[in-house]
């Protein structure tokens, strides 16, 4: 029984020496999400607009109707979303937005730092969301 | 009747039926894209292939073949699926896949087809079309590119409007729809096409890339403008009309709307509306309280040396019940509708000879009437809607069409259409001919009739011999459209009235009354007479009775009488009088001379200008209730906006003026509705939620005429001189209203007098000129249109737009002399 305690307690041990320690010194050091984490938002730019066409597939989505789209007509006649919106204090971060675009103009990023200090720090309009890296 | 078996369905139908027809009644659905109900079957698309067991061997489209007894069909199997996956495939060849940015994306009949059958790969590749897409009007966007020739443009453009607007040109893949010499669209804008078009190929221009059609809130209501009473769906978000829906379910439109109802939406979003009570202080109208205007406006009801409301005609019946208990309540006596003397008098000359005061018969009896006589071919104009059901009964039911006109117009060109084209202002003469020729022919329907021996002694002078010389109508014309009305098996005259045409209107009334107790339609089974109030409710102001106490003074002898400072206080409910009424000279001194003048409008109207306290009031689309249309249909309005600012409905006005003067106010539109049906003994005893999504024809489907009573009648009156001018509505405007509408201002945005070519190129103007017409001692500067639709020495110029100075010109004639010159 000994035997079996001072296993287990090995392990422990072993953690706490230097090297062995699983926990990241953030901010100091960060964590590499996996390609497939569903973090910030971000919008696509094309050349010389966003690319997306303001279909309102993403709003119609969303579960937890956080994005708001306002589409009008560009000078070339183009449709073009005259306001994009996500406020991330409602989203969920479940994806579906990315998944029911149907011309891949929103993607999630990596990017999980998202404390700010006021409420409005938390909406994203369409410049910050074309500005994620 | 026929028997057949549809997937194993015993069904019953008659064999007019097509086997779509069929399943749809038996509650089987087949997929269609180039049928629509309203259209005649046309098989474009094969979208709808079914299997007969009869006709083994090959698919059957189910929408063209028709019934035959003992068929055995089949709607769904793993073949018909593949068929139709593979047409649908072929569509999509050259269909530009746009989903994204197409306003139809979600309604879109071909993206749900898609859908359903899981079209999600090609086998077959083509070039997408590259066609530039036609935006040359202000109305609708056509993209042939995502056309997928279904035809239903086409059909609809010219077997319901008659435009004729679209054909298919070139053959196989090459084919495509386009407009005379595809040079872009230009047509009458009613916006049919736009409804029809199954997928994104045409659009309403104005609602493009305003909202998914999925974000919007539909709200059945009635159209505002005319008396067609036409079901409008709202499309509603962020409490404001974004556009109008198709809805082919309700009312008795069948989905058809004219540009008024379709694209003149936009003056209830306007920036322009009234949002808060005004009350002039030291000369300025400035901004007030609810409270201080009520307050007014309620000593000024009990003026001492009286008071006098006018109302318009498009409240709803409600609000017309409580202006009446407010008149009451306020000791006003002179209280009146729409001018006063156009629709209401003209239902006054009705009931003399027929003892009915509204038409006795409904819209839908006229598609298969096999005569119809126009008066006016204006028709068309005041109520298109009802003109599209002409339209049907000429194009597709050959029914004769005889006009009496004094210009030419939509009607006059449909084939089969005689006509009659008199002198200005000379109808009644005409009309009066009619009855003389069918009493002298022996061709008259006399049993019952009273007054026979009297009228032919007083209409002497009626023989059309002798109204051929002064009307320009041949008397052989005048007797052969007579007779064909007489032997008519179902038979219609139409006669559609507003403010512009206020003179003679009780002889029109009459006369046309005369005409069909004559010719036997008045005692039809079906059809008859059709009298069509200009506005929305101008049948429920008659119904209701909104017109002057024994005592009171009608509208014009409210005006004559407040001119001479006779008058307290005028109150003046949706309407625009110095605008709209004839003799505008009258009307401004009236609002000059009356003591207090209160006006309540939806716009700061050249008339609120002029006024003590104005009130900001409702559009339809804010209202609850109901409205009554010109065949006797009571119809549901509903609100789908809320007012803006602190505007408020005529029905909350009359509510809270009615508590200032110290008389209950009714709760809500339902208990008034109650009320004012329980009054009525025509109107069915009905709540206001039994009234269904067809509405409640009041008096049943055909009135009979409760009197007989022949009623000799006087001529009209025309006028002498080179030019002659006359004014009316134009198709594109209703009231005046629509100027602050954006669909009817982008058709026809300012005023102007017509004229015909051949005077036009004598005088040296063209199209688009400014032109000085001199009439009644007023030079009126006016855009110059020239048309066909003119004879020679007549002018026109609609009565809509404020400032034109038409109403100085008219005072109270249907004609004028007038000289036009260039400049
Ligand atoms: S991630 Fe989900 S909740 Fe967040 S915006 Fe997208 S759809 Fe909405
Ligand atoms: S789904 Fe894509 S294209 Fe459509 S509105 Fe959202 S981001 Fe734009
Ligand atoms: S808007 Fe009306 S008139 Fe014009 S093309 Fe379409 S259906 Fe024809
Ligand atoms: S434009 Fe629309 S309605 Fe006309 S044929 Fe093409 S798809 Fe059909
Ligand atoms: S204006 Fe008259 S005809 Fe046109 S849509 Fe409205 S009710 Fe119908
Ligand atoms: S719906 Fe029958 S062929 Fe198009």
């Amino acid at each position: 029984m000994i035997k079996e305690f001072i296993q287990g307690l090995s392990i422990t041990f072993k953690h706490l020496l230097p090297g062995h320690s699983t926990t990241v010194q953030y901010p100091k050091v960060k964590l590499q999400p996996s390609e497939r984490f569903r973090g910030l938002h971000r919008l696509v730019p094309t050349q010389d607009r966003e690319k997306c066409v303001a279909c309102y597939l993403c709003p119609t989505v969303c579960p937890a109707k956080c994005i708001t789209v306002e589409s009008a007509e560009n000078e070339k006649g183009e449709k073009y979303p005259k306001v994009y919106q996500i406020d991330l204090l409602r989203c969920i971060f479940c994806g579906y937005c990315v998944e029911a675009c149907p011309v891949e103009a929103i993607e999630m990023t990596g990017n999980y730092e998202l404390a700010n200090y006021h409420r409005d720090d938390f909406v994203f309009d369409k410049q910050r969301l074309l500005n994620t890296k | 009747m026929v028997n057949l078996t549809i997937d194993g369905k015993q069904v019953t139908v008659p064999k007019t039926y097509t086997i779509y027809e069929a399943a749809r009644e038996a509650g089987i659905d087949i997929p269609v894209l180039c049928y629509a109900k309203k259209l005649l079957p046309f098989g474009a698309c094969r979208v709808c292939l079914v299997e007969v067991e009869q006709m083994k061997g090959r698919l059957i489209p189910s929408c063209t073949t028709p019934v035959t007894e003992g068929m055995v069909v089949t709607t769904t199997s793993e073949e018909i699926r593949k068929v139709r996956k593979t047409v649908l495939e072929f569509l999509l060849v050259n269909h530009v896949v746009e989903c994204p940015v197409c306003d139809k994306g979600g309604e879109c009949e071909l993206q749900d087809l898609t859908y359903e059958y899981e079209v999600v790969t090609n086998r077959f590749v083509g070039e997408k079309f590259h066609y530039p897409t036609d935006e040359n009007n202000p109305f609708i966007e056509r993209n042939m590119n995502r056309c997928v020739l279904c035809g239903r443009c086409v059909r609809v453009c010219d077997e319901i409007v008659a435009h004729g607007s679209y054909s298919f040109v070139e053959r196989g893949f090459e084919t495509k729809i386009a407009t005379a010499f595809d040079r872009g669209l230009h047509c009458e804008f009613c916006g049919q096409c736009v409804s029809l078009c199954p997928v994104g190929a045409l659009l309403p221009r104005p609602f493009k890339f305003k909202a998914r059609p999925w974000q919007l809130k539909e709200v059945d209501t009635v159209c505002g403008y005319c008396g067609n009473g036409c079901t409008l769906t709202l499309g509603v978000k962020d409490n404001q009309v974004q556009t109008i829906r198709f809805n082919d379910k309700n009312g008795v439109n069948d989905g058809n709307l004219c540009i008024r109802g379709r694209f003149g939406y936009s003056y209830v979003n306007s920036d322009q509306r009234l949002t808060r009570p005004l009350v002039r202080k030291g000369g300025e109208l400035v901004e007030t309280s609810w409270d201080e205007a009520l307050e007014a406006v309620a000593n000024g009801l009990k003026d001492s040396k009286g008071a006098g409301i006018i109302t318009g005609a498009r409240l709803t019946n409600e609000e017309f019940f409580l202006l009446k208990r407010l008149a009451d309540a306020a000791g006003v006596t002179s209280l009146d509708h729409s001018g006063g003397e156009c629709y209401k008098v003209l239902t006054e000359g009705v009931k003399d000879v027929l003892g009915l005061t509204a038409s006795t018969g409904t819209f839908p009896q006229v598609e298969t009437a096999d005569v119809i006589l126009s008066i006016r071919s204006d028709f068309y104009e005041t109520h298109p809607v009802f003109g599209m059901v002409v339209n049907q009964a000429v194009k597709r039911h050959e029914a004769k069409l005889l006009v009496l006109a004094d210009k030419k117009g939509k009607f006059t060109k449909l084939p089969n259409a005689e006509t009659l084209l008199t002198r200005p202002g000379l109808e009644v003469d005409v009309l009066n001919a009619m009855c003389v020729a069918l009493l002298e022919g022996g061709k008259a329907r006399t049993e019952g009739v009273s007054g026979i021996d009297e009228f032919k002694q007083a209409m002497a002078e009626f023989a059309p011999a002798r109204v051929a010389e002064r009307t320009g109508v041949s008397a052989e014309a005048i007797v052969a459209a007579a007779e064909r009305l007489a032997e008519a098996q179902k038979g219609a005259i139409l006669l559609g009235y507003g403010l512009p045409y206020t003179p003679a209107s009780r002889e029109l009334g009459l006369a046309a009354a005369n005409l069909a107790l004559l010719a036997g339609l008045a005692d039809q089974e079906e059809a008859g007479l059709y009298v069509c109030g200009e506005k929305a409710n101008s049948q429920g102001a008659i119904d209701l009775g909104v017109l002057p106490k024994e005592d009171g003074l009608g509208a014009q002898a409210m005006l004559a009488a407040a001119a001479e400072g006779k008058l307290g206080s005028l109150y003046i409910i949706g309407e625009d009088p110095l605008t709209t009424y004839p003799d505008g000279d009258r009307v401004e001194k009236a609002l000059a001379n009356a003591g207090f003048v209160v006006v309540q409008d939806l716009f700061l109207s050249p008339t609120a200008a002029k006024a003590d306290v104005v009130l900001p009031a409702a559009s339809f689309a804010e209202k609850d209730g109901t409205f009554t249309n010109a065949e006797r249909r009571i119809q549901r309005v509903r609100p789908g906006i809320t007012s803006p600012g602190e505007a408020r409905t005529d029905y909350a006005i009359f509510g809270a003026l009615l508590e200032k003067l110290g008389a209950q106010a009714p709760a809500g539109p339902a208990e008034v509705f109650g009320e004012l049906c329980a009054g009525l003994a025509d109107y069915p005893q009905i709540g206001l939620d039994e009234i269904g999504p067809q509405g409640v024809v009041w008096g049943g489907e055909k009135l009979a005429p409760k009197t007989r009573n022949l009623v000799a009648v006087g001529g009209g009156k025309s006028a002498e001189g080179r030019f002659l001018l006359t004014t009316g509505s134009s198709l594109y405007h209703s009231g005046s209203t629509t100027t602050h509408a954006d669909g009817p201002l982008a058709a026809v945005p300012e005023p102007y007098v017509e004229l015909g070519r051949e005077d036009a190129a004598e005088l040296g103007i063209k199209d688009g000129d400014s032109v000085t017409v001199k009439a009644g001692g007023v030079d009126l500067k006016l855009k110059a249109k020239v048309g066909a639709r003119l004879p020679k020495g007549l002018l026109f110029a609609p009565s809509h737009f404020a400032g034109t100075g038409l109403n100085r010109v008219f005072r109270g004639e249907a004609v004028v002399a007038a000289e036009v010159a260039k400049g």
